[in-house]
């Protein structure tokens, strides 16, 4: 396993018109993060393999020549990733045709914050190859990533990812596999009680968000966590937490499950 | 403006900021020339401060005569060190200085057009304090308790001038952070909130108008931050360190939650927590964490006891 990765490391920029052999990785899941791994992949020199539903856009100015749209799966991935948080039913069937067309030695890190990633892994024949990790749009930007092995992991699988998040410049943090994880469970909390407070007519939400901001000192108010997280993503999480934990204290607002179900009609201008 | 014709129901009453601006131009409210601070603990202090530099005359009143002196001591301190730092001229700070006047009596806060009370969190002393304080003033006196985590409702309740009575939430520290919420009761009338925006501008704050509930907005939103941190440490899931530096690289948070818990101090913060899951009736989300509870027996405080979730190396000067 460790052989595979040699080529991960190639060099930052400079997409060379002679390509020897690049490492592949194959993309597949929920828009836009299945967008956000290509353009973080192929920047850092890999080659892209995805498959995405049509509403999905590329960005315009990635190499062509690197990145690829098929439905096929071809045996020569280096490494796999499958993004969906929202329709569970279509992450079960992506990663059992990811099991079958990838040699046994082929990782997949699968994003484990709406199932876990024990669960997933029940699916699956090759247990052994598979991690949770933590994707949320907007997340492929930052400088870490939380990582959940699972019971059945063995440390290549975890050095494997570790290795692959590395070369796309990000340190991993491993977690227990727990649905939410760290960063999703705390923020979409916060956006939960939020949408409890505007749902009780507390305050506006601009204010709510201007509070947040300047009076804790927050990065974003919760209302715009909101947004760039997307209301589907944050529902999906939150709909796990209560699920899995059963506790009431995941209840989520009605107002935050109108606006995730409803589509973007509530987004301030 | 809204896409969606619900909007404008759901998200705005007159009370939030719109409000502020419509009628501010039409309306002109006396501004506030004599304010009244009651309590000169670190709060009351700062509020004085900030009012004195915007050319407020200031009543500082304490019961207790070496608060007060203690507080005069800290004001002269930070008022130099502004004028060390460049911040003030030395007149600007003499001249704040003397506009602050401290008093022991109560029956001083006579003449205030505004009070602002920042005493101990404790309902039965701020809802006696209310009624002494509506014989004790003008009818047109705003009455404004700084509290964090207690009902203004019922506060408002002691006195028989509820429209003049609103919650006003400074934050600590005072002088920095730059907003307040403006804590309205069913009764609170809109001049009078009108007015604590004016006033809040005055001294160089923004504010919000939040409606009485539990927590109100801030302390609500920073309870989920804190809590499901804890919760997601009592489930093992992640440690301390781990989580803080996951919210920090991941979330873009200046701080972790359990950095910040150690400034807050624990033991403040489950206090509020407690009344904050009182308030609510109990429920399950503002229940306070066991874990939080047992490092409050055991002392660990945080940053002010030396230890807390990080261990501190004298920094206590």
């Amino acid at each position: 396993m460790a052989k595979k990765k040699q080529k991960a490391k190639s060099p930052q920029k400079s997409p060379p018109v002679h390509q020897p052999e690049k490492a592949i990785v194959y993309v597949v899941g929920d828009s836009p993060m299945v967008e956000e791994y290509i353009t973080l992949c192929s920047s850092h020199g890999y080659a892209v393999l995805y498959d995405l539903d049509d509403k999905g856009q590329t960005s315009p100015n990635i190499d062509s020549r690197l990145v690829r749209k098929t439905a096929k799966i071809p045996g020569n991935v280096s490494f796999a990733l499958e993004l969906t948080n929202i329709d569970l039913e279509k992450k079960r069937k992506n990663l059992e045709a990811l099991d079958k067309a990838l040699p046994v030695i082929t990782a997949i890190a699968s994003s484990s914050i709406t199932v876990s990633a024990t669960e997933q892994s029940s699916w699956i024949d090759k247990k052994s190859r598979l991690v949770g990790i933590c994707s949320l749009p907007t997340l492929s930007n930052s400088s870490l990533i939380e990582v959940a092995p699972t019971v059945f992991s063995p440390a290549e699988t975890i050095q494997v990812a570790q290795r692959f998040f590395k070369s796309v410049g990000k340190e991993i943090e491993l977690v227990e596999d727990r649905v939410g994880m760290v960063f999703p469970r705390i923020i979409c909390q916060i956006i939960n009680e939020a949408a409890f407070a505007l749902q009780e007519e507390i305050a506006s939400p601009q204010d709510i968000d201007m509070a947040m901001r300047v009076g804790a000192n927050f990065p974003l108010g919760p209302i715009e966590w909101a947004d760039r997280l997307g209301m589907q993503h944050v529902y999906a999480v939150l709909s796990a937490l209560h699920r899995d934990l059963g506790e009431e204290r995941y209840r989520i607002s009605p107002l935050l499950r109108q606006m995730a179900l409803s589509g973007t009609w509530w987004k301030r201008m | 403006m809204q896409t969606c014709p619900l909007r404008p129901r759901l998200f705005f009453k007159p009370h939030f900021s719109k409000f502020f601006e419509n009628t501010s131009t039409t309306t002109t409210l006396p501004m506030v020339k004599h304010l009244g601070i009651v309590g000169a603990g670190t709060m009351g202090a700062g509020i004085a401060q900030l009012a004195a530099l915007a050319g407020i005359d200031v009543v500082l009143y304490d019961i207790n005569d070496t608060v007060l002196r203690q507080a005069l001591e800290r004001l002269k301190r930070s008022l130099n060190k502004a004028v060390e730092k460049g911040e003030l001229n030395s007149e600007q700070s003499t001249g704040a200085f003397s506009r602050i006047h401290p008093r022991t009596r109560l029956a001083d806060l006579s003449h205030s057009d505004f009070i602002i009370e920042s005493v101990i969190e404790d309902l039965r002393i701020k809802k006696d304090l209310f009624k002494h304080l509506e014989a004790g003033t003008k009818s047109t006196t705003i009455l404004a308790s700084n509290t964090s985590f207690l009902s203004v409702t019922a506060i408002a309740s002691a006195t028989r001038r509820a429209e003049k009575v609103v919650g006003l939430h400074f934050l600590y520290p005072v002088e920095s952070v730059k907003i307040v919420e403006i804590v309205q009761t069913a009764q609170t009338s809109q001049e009078t909130l009108q007015q604590c925006h004016d006033f809040l501008n005055q001294l160089g704050k923004t504010s919000v108008a939040v409606t009485d509930s539990p927590g109100f907005i801030i302390n609500r939103l920073v309870h989920s931050f804190h809590g499901e941190a804890l919760q997601i440490l009592g489930e093992h899931v992640a440690d301390a360190e781990q989580i803080d530096r996951i919210m920090k690289a991941e979330g873009g948070f200046a701080v972790g939650p359990f950095e910040s818990m150690d400034d807050l101090g624990l033991d403040s913060l489950l206090n509020a927590t407690k009344s904050l899951f009182d308030a609510s009736s109990g429920d399950s989300r503002f229940r306070p964490h066991p874990v939080q509870k047992r490092m409050v027996e055991s002392g660990l405080f945080g940053k002010k006891s030396g230890r807390g979730f990080y261990t501190y190396e004298q920094e206590k000067k």
